[in-house]
C-alpha cells in the first residue's frame, strides 16, 4: 500500500466518531497528567491499560498514544508556570521557560512551546508514514540473530541513557529479565520460579509490575517530602508571540525537530535525551549563549519541538520491529499483545487500518493539543494547584481497580502492593526503574531469539558476528558502551541526565 | 559497611541472583543448540550476582550516597490499604472498598484533611467510581459484597 492510500485509510479510521472521541479523551487526559507534577504518562498508561481491553484494538492504541504525546504538551505548561517539570522530559524547559514567566512573558513561552511541539509533531507523524513502511520491509529480512542483536542494542541504549550509574542500570535490566522468566516456559512447558503457586503460572503480568513500580512507587516517593511542594503559579499574559519571537524561534524549532526525529528512532533513547540534545545544540550555535538560562525563547522552542518529535518517532521501532524502545512503548506492545496483535514488520500489511489509523490520529491529536493547550491554558494552570493530598488517594484507587480488573484476581492487587514497595526501594537507592520494565518485555523475546538462533546454527554463537546486519548492530552497541567510558561523554551524560522528579 | 545506596542495591542484586541461580540449576539446562528451560536463567542469574558483587566492591572502594532517612508512615499505610482493598473488594463491593481505600491512604499524608468537605468528596468519588467502572465500563465487580446483608 502506498503512502497516499495508507493515509486515506488512516483518515477514515481515525475520524470515526468513537476513535476521534477516544483520541480527544487521550490527549485531554495526557495534558492533565503532564500538567500534574507527580503523575506521569507511564503510570497513567499502565493504570488505564486494563480498561482498554474491552475496546477495539485501534481505538485502544489511539487513546494510549494520545496520553503519551499529550503529556509532552502538558509537561511544558507546568515547567513554564511553576518551574517544576510536570513530566520528566520537560526539565529543560524550566531553565528558560520559567525565566520568561518571571519576566512576565509566560504566555509567549507557552505559545513557543505549543507551536514548536505542534510543528514537530506534524513532521514526526509524516516521518513515521514515510520511514515505517521502509523499515518494516527491511525488517522482514531479519532472522533471529538480527533480532537478538537489536534487543541487546535496545537494552544497552536504555542503560546508557538512564540517570545513575551504568552498573546499576545493568543490574536493573537483569532483574527485569529475571522477573520476565517467572511462569511457564513457552517451549518446554516447564514452570519456572512459580514456587508452586498457580497464580504465577501465567507469569508476572507486566501491567501489574508497571503499575506497582511507577504508579504506587511514585506515590510512596512523593509522600516522603510533602513539605517541599510549595510553589506559586506564574500569571499568564499575552498568548501570542511577537514578530521578534517568531524570528528568533523559527530556526530553533526546525533544528529541534530534526534532533528529535532522529533520536526518537534510536531504541532505548526516549524523549528526555532529545530535549537535552536540542537545548545543548541551540546553546552551542547561538550568537548569544549568555542569554540561555535567562529567558531565551530559543531555549524553550527547540527542546519542546525535540521532545514532541521524539515522542512521535519513538513509535517506529515498536511498530516496525515489534521491539519497544522505551518503557512507554513496552506498555503499548503489551496493549497490542493482549488484544491478539503481534507488533512487528507484518503488522503493516496485516493490520493496515491499525497502523495508518494511529499515524493519522497522531496528527489529529497534535492539532487538538494545540487548541487545548493555548486557549485553555488558564484551566490547566488551575489544575496545577490541586494539592497532592487530594490526588494521591485517587491514584491508589485507579491502580488498584485497574490491576484487579485484569483477571478479577485479588492476587494481582497484592502483587502490585509488593511491587509498589519495590519501586519505592529503587528510588531510595537511586536506581532508575525504566530498564527493568523494558527488560521485562525484552527478556523473554531475547531468550526466544537466542534459542532459535542457536538451534539454526547448531549451537554456534559466532553466527552473531558473521551475519553482517547483526555484526553492524553489535558494533554500534560496542561503540555506545565505549563512549560512556570516555570522560568527555561521561560528563555530558551526568549533566544531561540528572535525577529528575 | 554503611547503608549506602550501592550497598543496599548490591546486597539486593546478589541475593536475588544467588536464589534465582540456585533454583535455575535444578531445571534442565540442555545444550546450546537445544536450550533447556534452565539455560537462560542460569546465565542471567550469574550475571545478576556478579553485578551485585561489583556494586558492593564499588561501595567499598569509592563509597556512594547514603540512603536517605525514610518517612515510614506512607510506606506502611499505602501498601497496607491496597492489600485491605484486595481483601474487601469481593466482600464489601466496589463503592465501600474504594471509600475505605481513599480514606485509608489519605491518612498516609501528614496533611490529612479532616473536614466535612473532604469526607463528602471521598464519598462522592466512591460513588462516581462505582458508576463509572461497574455501570459504564461494565467490570464484573459487585456493587454490594458478600458481607453486606442486601447483596444479591
Amino acid at each position: 500500500m502506498d503512502i497516499f492510500n495508507g493515509l486515506m485509510l488512516g483518515f477514515s479510521t481515525a475520524t470515526t466518531l468513537s476513535n476521534f472521541s477516544y483520541c480527544f479523551f487521550g490527549v485531554f487526559l495526557g495534558t492533565a497528567v503532564g500538567v500534574l507534577p507527580g503523575l506521569g504518562p507511564i503510570a497513567t498508561i499502565s493504570m488505564l491499560l486494563p480498561f482498554t481491553f474491552g475496546l477495539p484494538v485501534d481505538t485502544a492504541l489511539i487513546m494510549l498514544a494520545g496520553i503519551f504525546y499529550g503529556s509532552q504538551y502538558g509537561g511544558s505548561t507546568t515547567a513554564i508556570l511553576m518551574n517544576l517539570p510536570g513530566e520528566a522530559s520537560s526539565v529543560v524547559t524550566t531553565l528558560d521557560g520559567h525565566e520568561m514567566a518571571k519576566q512576565g512573558k509566560a504566555g509567549r513561552a507557552l505559545a513557543a512551546a505549543a507551536i514548536g511541539s505542534f510543528f514537530a509533531g506534524t513532521v514526526g507523524t509524516v516521518f513515521i508514514a514515510v520511514a515505517a513502511p521502509l523499515l518494516a520491509g527491511l525488517a522482514l529480512t531479519f532472522g533471529p540473530a538480527e533480532y537478538f542483536s537489536l534487543i541487546v542494542l535496545g537494552l544497552v541504549t536504555s542503560m546508557v541513557l538512564t540517570s545513575g550509574s551504568l552498573l546499576t542500570a545493568f543490574g536493573m535490566a537483569l532483574l527485569g529479565m529475571t522477573f520476565g522468566m517467572v511462569g511457564t516456559d513457552v517451549n518446554s512447558g516447564f514452570a519456572r520460579y512459580t514456587f508452586g503457586s498457580a497464580n504465577l503460572l501465567d507469569g508476572l503480568d507486566f501491567v501489574v509490575i508497571a503499575t506497582g513500580v511507577f504508579g504506587l512507587g511514585d506515590v510512596l516517593a512523593n509522600l516522603q517530602n510533602e513539605h517541599a511542594r510549595a510553589a506559586s503559579v506564574a500569571p499568564v499574559s499575552r498568548l501570542y508571540p511577537t514578530r521578534e519571537d517568531w524570528r528568533r524561534m523559527t530556526a530553533p524549532i526546525l533544528r529541534g525537530t530534526g534532533v528529535g526525529v532522529v533520536l526518537g528512532i534510536l531504541p532505548g533513547a526516549g524523549v528526555l535525551l532529545a530535549s537535552f540534545s536540542a537545548y545543548a545544540l541551540e546553546k552551542k550555535i547561538s550568537r548569544r549563549p549568555e542569554d540561555f538560562g535567562k529567558g531565551a525563547i530559543e531555549g524553550v522552542a527547540a527542546p519542546e519541538a525535540a521532545n514532541n518529535a521524539a515522542a512521535q518517532t519513538c513509535f517506529i521501532p515498536m511498530l516496525t520491529l515489534g521491539l519497544p524502545g522505551t518503557a512507554t512503548m513496552a506498555l503499548m506492545i503489551g496493549a497490542l499483545v493482549v488484544q491478539g496483535v503481534q507488533p512487528g514488520p507484518e503488522m503493516l500489511t496485516q493490520q493496515p487500518a491499525l497502523f495508518w489509523g494511529l499515524v493519522v490520529s497522531m496528527w489529529i491529536g497534535n492539532l487538538l493539543l494545540l487548541l487545548l493547550n493555548l486557549p485553555l491554558v488558564g484551566m490547566w494552570a488551575k489544575l496545577i494547584s490541586v494539592p497532592y493530598r487530594y490526588l494521591f488517594p485517587m491514584i491508589c484507587v485507579f491502580t488498584a481497580i485497574g490491576v484487579y480488573s485484569i483477571n478479577n484476581n485479588v492476587f494481582d492487587v497484592y502483587l502490585m502492593a509488593l511491587f509498589g514497595l519495590l519501586g519505592f526501594f529503587f528510588r531510595k537507592v537511586g536506581a532508575e526503574p525504566a530498564p527493568l520494565i523494558l527488560a521485562l518485555i525484552l527478556g523473554p523475546m531475547a531468550e526466544e531469539y537466542l534459542r532459535r538462533t542457536l538451534l539454526i546454527s547448531h549451537g554456534d554463537a559466532t553466527v552473531f558476528f558473521t551475519s553482517p546486519v547483526s555484526l553492524g548492530i553489535l558494533v554500534v552497541t560496542a561503540l555506545l558502551l565505549m563512549s560512556i567510558l570516555s570522560p568527555h561523554f561521561r560528563k555530558v551524560r551526568e549533566e544531561g541526565l540528572q535525577e529528575v522528579d | 559497611m554503611k547503608a549506602t545506596q550501592d550497598v543496599a542495591l548490591g546486597v539486593f542484586f546478589t541475593a536475588i541472583g544467588i536464589v534465582a541461580g540456585v533454583i535455575a540449576l535444578t531445571y534442565p539446562i540442555g545444550t546450546p543448540s537445544r536450550m533447556g528451560p534452565g539455560f537462560f536463567p542460569v546465565i542471567i542469574s550469574v550475571l545478576l550476582t556478579l553485578t551485585g558483587i561489583a556494586a558492593l566492591s564499588r561501595a567499598r572502594r569509592a563509597g556512594s550516597p547514603l540512603v536517605e532517612a525514610i518517612t515510614w508512615r506512607p510506606v506502611i499505610i499505602v501498601p497496607l490499604m491496597v492489600v485491605v482493598f484486595g481483601l474487601t473488594i469481593d466482600r464489601l463491593g466496589l463503592p465501600l472498598a474504594v471509600l475505605l481505600l481513599v480514606v485509608g491512604t489519605a491518612a498516609a499524608s501528614v496533611k490529612l484533611d479532616i473536614s466535612w468537605r473532604a469526607a463528602a468528596g471521598a464519598a462522592a468519588f466512591s460513588a462516581i467510581c462505582a458508576l463509572l467502572f461497574v455501570k459504564v465500563l461494565g467490570l464484573p465487580i459487585p456493587l454490594a459484597g458478600s458481607w453486606l446483608p442486601f447483596s444479591g
